[in-house]
C-alpha cells in the first residue's frame, strides 16, 4: 500500500437478491443508495422488491417498506407468501411495513416526508423500499417535483439503500421526474416479439460502477420471483 | 431501543465505565451498521451526562441529532463538528462547529482548528469533553491519503485523550489497513456483545414492530 497516494476507498455493496443481477452491477448496489426500479404493470417491481428486503432479512439487515397504496400487510402476505424466499415471520421481525396511503390522499408535502422519516428513524433499516413512489405524483400534481428533490437528498443520508418503483406509461421507459434524483436505474421491461410477451432487464444508470448495458432477459416464477437469465449462445 | 441493543448499551459501558476512561477505543462493525451501532455507543457514553464531541465527516450531523432525539437519548452535553453540511442544503451552515475546517480533505487542519476554538468564548472546551467519536473515519481515506489520515489520528487523539475516550468505530474486514493503524497507536478493542453472545455486528434497535400507517 502506497501511504502517501489518495487511494479512495472501494464502494460499499449489498447484495440484490435478485438471481443474475449482481453480476451485471459489481456485486450488488451501493450502500447507501437510491435506485429507481421502474416498469410497466406485471414486471414484477414488487416481488423485485420484496426479494431484495428478503435478502436483507437473511443476512441481519433490517428492512423498512412503505406501501403507498393502502394495501393491508395481510393482503400482501396472501400473494409474497407464495414466493419461496418469503418467510411471513420476516415481517415484523426484520421487515417492517408502513402503510402511507391515506398520508399521500392528504396531499400534504411535508407531512409525507416526516412520516417517513420518523419510521426510518426508528427502524434504522438497511434496507428501504417505496412502492411504488408515482403514485405520490398522481396525489402532489405541481409540488411533485419538489418532493421528490426533498425526498432523494434525505434519503441519501441515511445508511441504507433504497429502491423506489416506478409505474411507467406504455412507450415510457422511465418516470422522468425521479430518474435525475436517483443513483441508479433499473429498467424492467416488456416486448411483443411475434405475439409473445417477453420481459427483460435493463441497468440503466448505477452511479460509481461498471455495469452491464444491453437488456437481459427475465424470468418471473412463483418460486424464485424474478431471476435474470443467462445469455445462451 | 430494544432489549439486544441495551444489553450492547450494558456491555460497552462496563468496557468503558460509567464516566468513560481517557484513551483510543475501537470497535469493529460491518458498514451496514455503523449508524446503529454509534447510537448504542452514544446511549452508553452520554448516559451519565458526559460531555463528548462528535465528528460528522459522512453525513450531517442533524441525522444523529435526530436519532438521539427519536429514541428519547437526552444529548445536551454533545457538541457537534460537521465537515459535511457545508455541502448540504438547509440551515445547518449555521449551527456550531460547521466550517471549523474546509471539508474533509483538510481532515490533518481540525486538530489545530480544534486547539484554536478552545479558547473563544462559546468554543468548543477539549479539556472539559469526556468522549469523542468520529462517524465514520474510514471515509476519510476516499479523499486523504492513509498517511494523511494516520497522522491526523495521531494529533487528534494526543489533543482529547488526556481527559477523553476517542471512540472509532470501523469495519475490520474492509479497512484492515486502516484497523491496524489505529491498533498500532494503543487503541483498545472494544465489543458490542459480551464474549457468550458472539460478536457479528448486527444490532437491531426495535422489536415487535407491527406493520402500521405511517401518521
Amino acid at each position: 500500500m502506497e501511504k502517501d497516494k489518495v487511494q479512495g476507498v472501494e464502494m460499499e455493496r449489498i447484495p440484490s437478491g435478485i438471481p443474475g443481477l449482481d453480476e451485471l452491477i459489481e456485486g450488488g448496489f451501493p450502500f447507501p443508495s437510491v435506485i429507481l426500479v421502474s416498469g410497466p404493470t406485471g414486471t414484477g417491481k414488487t416481488t423485485f422488491c420484496l426479494r431484495f428486503l428478503c435478502k436483507g432479512a437473511e443476512r441481519g439487515e433490517r428492512g423498512l417498506f412503505f406501501t403507498t397504496l393502502s394495501e393491508s400487510v395481510h393482503w400482501m402476505l396472501r400473494f409474497s407468501s407464495q414466493l419461496s424466499f418469503m418467510h411471513p415471520e420476516y415481517i415484523d421481525q426484520d421487515i417492517v411495513y408502513v402503510d402511507l396511503g391515506e398520508l399521500i390522499r392528504s396531499g400534504d408535502h411535508d407531512k409525507i416526508l416526516e412520516a417517513i422519516e420518523r419510521n426510518i428513524a426508528e427502524v434504522m433499516p438497511q434496507r428501504i423500499v417505496i412502492d411504488p413512489i408515482t403514485v405520490v405524483g398522481d396525489m402532489l400534481k405541481e409540488d411533485y417535483r419538489s418532493f421528490l428533490f426533498d425526498l432523494g437528498n434525505r434519503l441519501k443520508h441515511w445508511n441504507a439503500t433504497t429502491l423506489v418503483t416506478g409505474e411507467v406509461h406504455p412507450g415510457e421507459l422511465y418516470p422522468p421526474e425521479i430518474a435525475y434524483t436517483v443513483d441508479g436505474i433499473v429498467l424492467l421491461v416488456v416486448d411483443d416479439e411475434h405475439g409473445d410477451r417477453r420481459k427483460y432487464l435493463e441497468v440503466l444508470k448505477m452511479r460509481g460502477t461498471a455495469h452491464s448495458s444491453g437488456r437481459h432477459s427475465i424470468d418471473i416464477s412463483r418460486k424464485d420471483g424474478l431471476v435474470v437469465l443467462k445469455a445462451r449462445f | 431501543m430494544n432489549s439486544r441493543g441495551l444489553i450492547q448499551c450494558d456491555n460497552l459501558r462496563s468496557q468503558l465505565g460509567d464516566v468513560p476512561a481517557p484513551g483510543l477505543y475501537v470497535l469493529n462493525v460491518n458498514s451496514t451498521h455503523f449508524v446503529v451501532a454509534e447510537l448504542v455507543l452514544l446511549k452508553a457514553l452520554l448516559g451519565h451526562g458526559n460531555p463528548g464531541l462528535f465528528v460528522s465527516v459522512d453525513r450531517p450531523h442533524q441525522y444523529i441529532v435526530h436519532l438521539l432525539k427519536m429514541h428519547g437519548i437526552a444529548h445536551e452535553g454533545l457538541r457537534f463538528i460537521d465537515t459535511v453540511s457545508r455541502f448540504s442544503p438547509g440551515e445547518a451552515n449555521r449551527r456550531e462547529g460547521i466550517g471549523l475546517i474546509k471539508n474533509s480533505s483538510h481532515i490533518d487542519e481540525l486538530p489545530v482548528a480544534l486547539r484554536d476554538c478552545s479558547s473563544v468564548p462559546g468554543g468548543i472546551d477539549v479539556s472539559q469533553l469526556r468522549f469523542a467519536i468520529i462517524d465514520n473515519v474510514s471515509i476519510l481515506l476516499m479523499y486523504n491519503s492513509h498517511r494523511a489520515v494516520e497522522g491526523f489520528l495521531r494529533d487528534f487523539t494526543q489533543l482529547l485523550t488526556r481527559n477523553a475516550a476517542v471512540v472509532l468505530v470501523i469495519n475490520r474486514e474492509r479497512y484492515s489497513d486502516l484497523y491496524a493503524t489505529v491498533l498500532s497507536l494503543g487503541a483498545v478493542e472494544l465489543g458490542l456483545e459480551s464474549e457468550q453472545e458472539g460478536a457479528n455486528g448486527a444490532v437491531q434497535f426495535t422489536e415487535g414492530l407491527n406493520s402500521r400507517r405511517g401518521n
